[in-house]
């Protein structure tokens, strides 16, 4: 009776649908797309720095390019703070966290850099992110028994990433 | 505040079933009242609006974990941890469809 009601109101004034689709679990993780995300915030933050040293801050281009760089910054700090919680969320599991104790920890200190590459300029914070995201592919790399290199980043900034050494 | 919502899909199964509606009561900041266990509707980036069972609670980062109960639905396909900013609410009441023989053939 309350559901006919519910479902009347529904026809004529649609609620809000949320959907409890199924899951398929593709196994794919890798922590490179944070860490890439993370390399490129310093980037911005490094082309930021450039800019304002440059002397055509009232040029409307200054303003454009400026935008932009800060728009990106934002974006790939919040991109690399979801790619860890994915792997956090879905592919760690208990018995990593027992292993590593350190795990939880350094994900709050992952998201903790991701906001405030965003609030801030400061190139520091997100050296700390790309740090902080380094440390995260070497315990997920660990896990997974597959040994690690640290090798430049082949791009500017040039920071020295971790990688699986296959 | 509260809010009705239609559920789609078979995620949720046998507790919820496509076409069932919910109750929903909105999230606020400092809301403290959520268990394991609850369902809870979120809007998530890439999947849009969901709705989820709460597999863990992690205070120290502000993220739930959330599953399906569904035999197909194993693992949160790249959901990945829901912060508590991406929380619509909890559902709070089910309405159910009335019919049972419908219900029993959504179940199949």
């Amino acid at each position: 009776m309350f559901y006919k009601l519910i479902q009347t109101i529904d026809r004529f004034h649609p609620f809000p649908k949320a959907k409890a689709h199924c899951d398929i679990p593709c196994g794919i993780y890798d922590p490179i797309t944070a860490q890439i995300n993370a390399l490129t915030v310093v980037r911005m933050m490094d082309l930021m720095a450039g800019l304002a040293e440059g002397d055509d801050k009232a040029v409307i281009d200054f303003h454009n390019s400026m935008s932009r760089y800060v728009a990106v910054k934002e974006d790939h700090a919040e991109k690399a703070k979801h790619e860890i919680r994915v792997i956090w969320g879905d592919f760690i599991k208990d018995t990593h966290v027992e292993k590593y104790p350190e795990l939880p920890g350094l994900v709050h200190k992952i998201m903790q850099f991701g906001s405030k590459s965003r609030q801030t300029a400061d190139r520091a914070n997100g050296l700390a992110l790309v740090d902080a995201i380094n440390q995260f592919a070497e315990i997920f790399w660990a896990i997974k028994d597959i040994k690690i290199k640290k090798a430049k980043a082949p791009y500017a900034p040039g920071l020295e990433l971790v990688y699986p050494d296959l | 505040m509260l809010n009705i919502i239609k559920v789609t899909g078979n995620s949720l199964s046998p507790f919820f079933l496509p076409g069932d509606y919910v109750l929903v009561r909105n999230y606020r900041p400092g809301y403290k009242n959520l268990r394991v266990g609850n369902f809870v509707v979120f809007q998530h980036s890439e999947f849009g609006r969901l709705i989820k069972q709460v597999h863990t609670i992690y205070p120290e980062t502000k993220t739930l974990k959330v599953v399906g109960s569904h035999e197909k639905s194993i693992s949160s396909h790249k959901l990945g941890l829901i912060p508590y900013s991406d929380l619509i609410g909890k559902v709070i009441f089910h309405i159910k469809q009335s019919n049972t023989s419908k219900r029993r053939s959504l179940l199949k």
